[in-house]
């Protein structure tokens, strides 16, 4: 009952606390359901007890999203009020859900206000917490004073008199270097160490971490601890801050520029530094010098200089080199500034747990967030971390049952022994699989799934906490291979039973590989950090190490190349040498000659020397140049840089594969119309066409579809249909169309692998991609009307090799039928966005305003992009990346017009004249099968297209099904004139599509012999292209360079979409309503837990005939 | 407990010269800084006074005593060795008797009747154990002083119980270590440069002092023993402090006995020409 919900909450008896959502929900019907959601909304905003709230809106988001709608009526559909979504987006979702709520007492309940309901519950969920966890950083004892100082006459903290003292007799001032290990978690208890995991359940928040020095196998000599940071004073009122590895240099000269983060590629070391005190956050928009607070922190006319060097060690290591890095530089600058008590050696405990505050303050300053453990590193050796349940002293006290910052036990040489520690090194291998993804939405999967206490979930969690008790045994009792298992069983039980996209195809067929070739010298697998596939840990019998680390390196490598077109992979595999770190961080004073800075800073800085006459040189940079040039020779410090600099310093000719294709070959290879680029370039630089002339002219009346508008086949369409249905499919008369290729810019964020191919999801046990899912549809329906159906992917440029390649590898992955594809035959070329668009996006339309910091590093970003499209010029070819990452699929309509020109159509229906029909759909609709009562219902009311709708959620963005000036069309978002039109419309767009072939024809003006003609088809192409609408629209695009960086722009394009066909007015088109499962589209992997948890993916499943 | 005696150091590298700066006193009266600290104690009933000085400075020091120059027994620290060692070099002079002990580069200007040393030896008395006088601090002043953290006395006004102390603390290790409940938001207690000791401080002193025979001995670690040997006190006096050793510190502390004093009308007079005349020009 409702009262069992409210009870869940408020128990203290962790039977009762901890019963799931699920099962309290399932025996209730929707009007317990509601009874228990006005219940529980009533608590939550009376409630003051933060994580009873939080947990009260999860359990809201939950019902709305997975146990009301399948209990409401199946065609209950509904409109989202626009005065709540623009709440939404500037995340006053307190307000959203008022609106919302009283639009459900107006209209009742409907799966389209439940959606919203789900969508802003969840969002105030996660803002509440976030609220919380900045409130509890700001209020440990150690970070309050800094919110305080908003005059550089405030600014308590002065530099310490040993960096003020110059050597003699070159002048120079000290260097206090900084040396710290990454960690390495040997488990973290099922993502115990999120904020909000650790802070309500702080006594299931236990991580067994190891701080680890790194080194690249076959680059470095020997593991060291890759992290390396600088501190001097220099005689400039600046702030310089320098990344060597992402070859960065900036002198701050201001304050504002100081709390911009992402104006360059140094907002960590500008976090590090407001998070250290130096310039105190309290500072920010103060209005106050940069150059006054430095003369009252370091002296009148002197300035800090902070260089940061992590060895080259790729990004997504898992092994929080970026949280470990932040922490080095606030640890160096506290030394700096006295707030350690030693300028030397190692931290007390007490100092680095407020490092630790410090790093999660600055992981949030910077719009970032780590779990509490990572900066693991700045502890030395092997550590138990564990949450806190808050004590009345503590600020958290009352608010959440554990306090922010956790615990650490350092395992001394007696619990852990030293040869323990040897052997867990000799026989781990840890590399970095190349994979680049984004860990955020599984954080979220994750504190979501904790908050509801889904059944197998919390059984895991539990299952979680117990094998890490096991491994402090097997640890203890120095069972290495017992630790291996170990790893393995939470790998593969509970970490994938809570999220089971912590793994992937790609782990998964290392992890194969390596038991099929070591057998039982394969110890076993460690998942590192949030998720597989970057760094990862592989152990193996001490014996076998050297044969491992040779193996698993060309294993990668091999498999990536495998995987590459489909899995988005950062950059090269590479295998680690390391070594356990049992000091912690360290840092020296470096005088005289050791005062010289990592060889990568020279050669930032010498650009700077050449370019300036000796006579414009400061006396600083003579004296460093002439100890760099000393230090150089034989015998010096860094002997043997001297290559590595001048190779820095001179331009290198540019790395081209042999036999890699020029951009302008692969424009030519494809299609490239360059009048057509022309063209549209000019229009784009003219004003002609753009982001806002996307947009019908505001004088179209656009309204909701009527009654007889659209027909529903929630039902069923009949079974006079399905007897149609069923006769076409027994003559052979269909076949599948499935649009595949597109980039999926949403799947991988403009990663540019193809979508079709990802091995999304495990079914029936084994990895599928989209295509084997859509193939194993049609070997269901082909079975059941005994005959063959062929399928059709349409491919472009990027995706038609990988999937010829794919397809041919897997043998048309047993598809009984014709499997073609269709090459695309256009393509465009990406060009650098004009300002006015990027302003129309960032600043017309309606964005989701983010929290309070990751909107501030947001627009800073804008800033930043802006510039960069200034500089680079707007309207301009965008050629600064790999080919393919230029060039662009022009829309779906082209898709289909192709299959006409490049003869598909034309020697399908020359190899099954019976074939009358095709189902058009996206790559990513799943659920979307050739279902024999659709089929016959449009064949039976003689369409020419018959496009499939579904009841709109507040997900769906993209347009929809509309009435424009009275006639029954779809409507892309893009061209909508008014925002809030789209909230008007009932149905969304799926993009599924009946087509009668013979119409189609007819409507380009061919008919089916007129194929042969290819001058004629091709002109019928063009013919009816003009009368087809060009949308502009800004698309991702990433560029990866250094070692595993990706730098994302926004690149403009243009594309022709099919649902515009709607729109012809001669063009018989029908529309018709199918169930949610059938139409809804699978855009981005955060979707993919909903899709799994709420029935979506067991319906897909069903439809499915795996071989 | 009596309190009979007082100790002032002055023989600091940078302080050593800093009490024979002359000022116009609260009287309209011109002494030397070491004058008004000596009748600051006087006036607190002390009887005798050691000061440590630095070796060659006694005349000069007899001298600007003046008048008190009987009073005074005079101790050489030879060599700079830290103001902890500085305070253990009177230990012949305070034997096993509690002392007062000031600074010799802060002058102080009473809120009330009683002068600042006299309110702290009462406490001392009324307490009858270590007491350090605290005034508070901004946090941005920190880096300037010695500092406890504690706790209030139940139902005393402006008295602690000392239970850390740490010298010129930053932020960060003030809020971990020296939060004083009832102190506002970035304030702490910061010592006054005024305490009275017992034999007990000696003790602890000479056992820093003898542990190392070159390493500087400070006042304040010496002090942090002190909380865990004997009850340990730090009391708000009706008063505030100057040091004359800061930047513009002799300025400022001039003004301030001139704006608390007989003359107050007379320079405000000035203050208030002076700063139109700067209008006018300027």
């Amino acid at each position: 009952m409702a009262s069992d919900l409210l009870a869940t909450i408020l128990s203290d008896d962790p039977k009762i606390r901890n019963r799931s959502l699920d099962g309290l929900c399932r025996n209730l019907s929707a009007t317990e359901l509601l009874a228990a959601c006005a219940q529980l909304d009533r608590f939550r905003r009376t409630s003051d007890n933060l994580y009873q709230r939080v947990r009260a809106l999860f359990f809201l988001s939950g019902i709305y999203r997975f146990h009301l709608p399948p209990k409401l009526p199946p065609a209950a559909f509904g409109l989202i009020p626009f005065s709540g979504y623009e709440h939404t987006l500037n995340r006053r979702f307190g307000e959203a859900i008022d609106v919302f709520l009283a639009t459900v007492e107006r209209q009742g309940i409907s799966d389209t206000l439940a959606s919203a309901l789900a969508a802003v519950y969840h969002e105030l969920g996660f803002q509440t917490l976030a609220n919380q966890v900045r409130r509890s950083v700001r209020s440990v004892h150690g970070n309050q004073w800094m919110f305080r100082v908003g005059h550089p006459m405030d600014n308590p903290l002065r530099i310490c008199r040993e960096l003020l003292r110059q050597d003699e007799p070159e002048g120079i001032y000290p260097i206090l270097r900084e040396r710290t290990p990454v960690r390495m978690d040997l488990s973290h208890s099922g993502w115990s160490d999120i904020f909000f995991l650790g802070m309500d359940y702080p006594d299931g928040a236990r991580v067994l971490n190891v701080s680890i020095d790194l080194g690249v196998q076959g680059r470095d000599s020997a593991p060291q601890p890759p992290i390396e940071v600088s501190l001097r004073v220099i005689d400039e009122p600046i702030l310089r801050l320098v990344s060597v590895d992402l070859k960065a240099k900036a002198d701050v000269r201001s304050l504002g520029e100081v709390f911009d983060f992402a104006c360059d590629y140094l907002g960590l070391l500008k976090a590090a530094v407001i998070a250290a005190g130096l310039v105190p956050p309290g500072l920010e928009a103060s209005g106050q010098e940069l150059s006054d607070l430095l003369a009252r922190l370091v002296g009148p006319g002197l300035g800090l200089e902070i260089v940061s060097k992590v060895n080259n060690i790729p990004k997504g290591s898992r092994l929080a080199v970026s949280t470990n890095l932040l922490a080095a530089i606030i640890t160096l600058c506290m030394r700096a500034t006295g707030q350690v008590s030693s300028l030397t050696g190692g931290l007390q405990e007490s100092e680095r747990r407020i490092v630790a505050a410090r790093a999660i303050l600055g992981e949030w300053l910077g719009g970032s967030g780590g779990g509490w453990q990572d900066s693991g590193g700045v502890w030395p050796g092997i550590k138990m971390i564990e949450g806190q349940p808050a004590q009345p002293d503590d600020p958290e006290y009352g608010i959440s049952r554990g306090r922010l910052l956790p615990k650490h036990w350092v395992y001394d040489t007696n619990t852990v022994s030293m040869a323990t520690r040897q052997q867990l090194q000799d026989s781990t291998v840890l590399v970095h699989g190349g994979m680049a993804q984004d860990v955020g939405p599984i954080l979220q999967m994750v504190t979501e799934k904790y908050l509801l206490r889904s059944e197998p979930e919390w059984k895991g969690r539990q299952q979680a906490i117990q094998i890490l008790r096991q491994i402090e045994q097997a640890l203890a009792q120095g069972e290495i291979r017992q630790l291996a298992n170990l790893t393995t069983k939470n790998f593969f039980g509970p970490l994938q039973t809570i999220i089971p996209w912590a793994s992937n195809h790609y782990t998964q067929t290392l992890i194969d590989r390596c038991r099929e070739r070591f057998g039982d010298a394969f110890y076993g697998f460690l998942m590192l950090g949030g998720m597989s596939g970057g760094g990862m840990g592989f152990l193996f019998d001490p014996k076998r190490k050297p044969e491992a680390l040779q193996y698993l390196g060309e294993l990668m490598s091999s498999t990536k190349k495998e995987l590459e077109a489909a899995l988005p992979f950062a950059m090269e595999p590479v295998v680690y040498d390391f070594s356990i770190n049992n000091h912690g961080t360290q840092a020296q004073l470096c005088r005289h000659d050791e005062a010289l800075m990592p060889i990568g800073y020279y050669v930032l800085v010498a650009r700077e020397w050449f370019h300036k006459d000796s006579q414009q040189l400061t006396r600083a940079e003579r004296v460093e140049a002439s100890r760099l040039a000393r230090e150089c020779r034989a015998g010096g410090q860094l002997a043997g840089s001297a290559e590595f600099l001048l190779g820095g310093l001179l331009p290198q000719p540019p790395q081209e594969d042999q036999g890699a294709t020029t951009l302008a070959e692969t424009l030519q290879e494809n299609g490239f119309d360059s009048k057509l680029h022309e063209q549209i370039r000019s229009d784009l630089r003219d004003g002609r066409i753009g982001l806002a002339q996307n947009r019908l002219p505001a004088n179209v009346e656009i309204e909701d579809v009527q009654p007889g508008d659209v027909r529903s086949t929630i039902d069923g369409a009949g079974r006079e249909c399905r007897a149609l249905g069923q006769e076409a499919l027994a003559a052979g008369e269909v076949a599948v169309l499935t649009l595949a290729a597109g980039a999926g810019s949403r799947w991988t964020h403009g990663a540019g692998v193809v979508k079709a191919l990802h091995p999304f999801h495990r079914f029936q046990g084994k990895y599928r991609n989209f295509l084997e899912v859509h193939l194993a549809k049609s070997r269901r329906v082909s079975a059941a009307c005994g005959t063959t159906i062929p399928h059709i992917f349409t491919t472009s440029y990027l995706t038609h090799s990988p999937i010829a390649r794919a397809l041919e590898q897997h043998n048309n992955y047993a598809c009984r039928g014709p499997v073609v594809l269709s090459r695309g035959q256009s393509v465009g070329l990406r060009t650098i966005p004009h300002v006015r668009d990027l302003r129309f996006a960032w600043e017309e339309m309606p964005q989701q305003i983010l929290d309070e910091q990751a909107q501030k590093v947001r627009e800073s970003l804008h800033a930043a992009l802006i510039e960069w499209a200034e500089k680079a010029g707007c309207g301009s070819d965008y050629t600064d990346n790999l080919p393919l990452q230029c060039m662009h699929p022009v829309g779906h309509w082209f898709e289909v017009s192709n299959l006409l020109r490049n003869q598909t159509l034309r020697n399908l229906l020359e190899e099954r004249p019976q074939l009358k029909y095709l189902m058009l759909h996206n790559i990513d609709t799943l659920g979307a099968d050739v279902d024999a009562e659709l089929l016959g219902l449009h064949i039976g009311q003689e369409a020419d297209l018959t496009f499939e709708v579904i009841g709109r959620r507040m997900e769906d963005r993209g347009g929809g099904l509309a009435r424009v000036d009275g006639k029954v069309r779809l409507l892309e978002s893009l061209a909508i004139p008014r925002e809030e039109d789209e909230f008007r419309l009932t149905y969304y767009n799926t993009m599924t599509t009946w087509i009668t072939i013979s119409r189609l024809l007819e409507i380009f003006g061919l008919t089916r012999n007129d194929l042969e003609d290819s001058a004629k088809v091709d002109t019928a192409v063009r013919n009816m292209s003009r009368r087809m609408p060009t949308y502009v629209t800004l698309k991702d695009v990433k560029k990866r360079w250094g070692h595993g960086q990706e730098d994302v722009f926004p690149v403009s394009q243009f594309e022709k979409l099919w649902g515009d066909m709607s729109a012809l007015a001669e063009v018989n088109s029908q529309f018709v309503v199918v169930p949610r499962l059938r139409g809804q589209q699978l855009k981005e992997p955060a979707q993919l837990d909903g899709w799994y948890q709420d029935g979506s993916e067991e319906y897909v499943d069903r439809l499915c005939a795996w071989e | 407990m009596k309190i009979t005696k007082a100790v002032i150091t002055a023989a600091g590298p940078q302080q050593s010269r800093l009490p024979l700066q002359r000022f116009v006193d609260l009287d309209g009266s011109e002494k030397s800084a070491l004058e008004i600290i000596i009748e600051e104690v006087v006036a607190a009933q002390v009887e005798q006074i050691a000061l440590v000085i630095r070796p060659g400075d006694q005349d000069l020091f007899a001298e600007a005593a003046g008048i008190y120059e009987p009073l005074l027994t005079f101790v050489e620290q030879p060599a700079a060795r830290g103001y902890g060692e500085a305070v253990y070099r009177a230990a012949d002079f305070v034997g096993d008797q509690p002392f007062l002990h000031l600074v010799g580069d802060h002058l102080y200007i009473s809120g009330e009747a009683r002068r600042c040393a006299q309110q702290l030896v009462e406490v001392a008395r009324s307490e009858e154990c270590v007491v350090s006088a605290v005034q508070p601090t901004r946090e941005n002043r920190l880096f300037q002083y010695g500092t406890i953290g504690g706790r209030p006395v139940a139902a005393r006004k402006g008295l602690y119980e000392v239970e850390n102390i740490l010298e010129k603390p930053t932020p960060t290790d003030a809020e971990q270590h020296l939060l004083v409940p009832g102190q506002r938001a970035g304030h702490y207690l910061c010592l006054f440069g005024m305490h009275v000791f017992t034999p007990t401080v000696m003790e602890i002193l000479q056992g820093l002092v003898e542990a190392d025979g070159n390493q500087p001995v400070l006042l304040t670690p010496a002090l942090a023993q002190v909380s865990n040997r004997e009850r340990y006190l730090a009391t708000e006096l009706r008063g505030t402090r100057y040091n004359i050793g800061v930047k513009y510190g002799v300025l400022i502390t001039q003004l301030a006995l001139a704006l608390n004093g007989d003359e107050r009308e007379e320079i405000l007079a000035q203050l208030v020409e002076f700063l139109a005349n700067r209008e006018a020009t300027g």
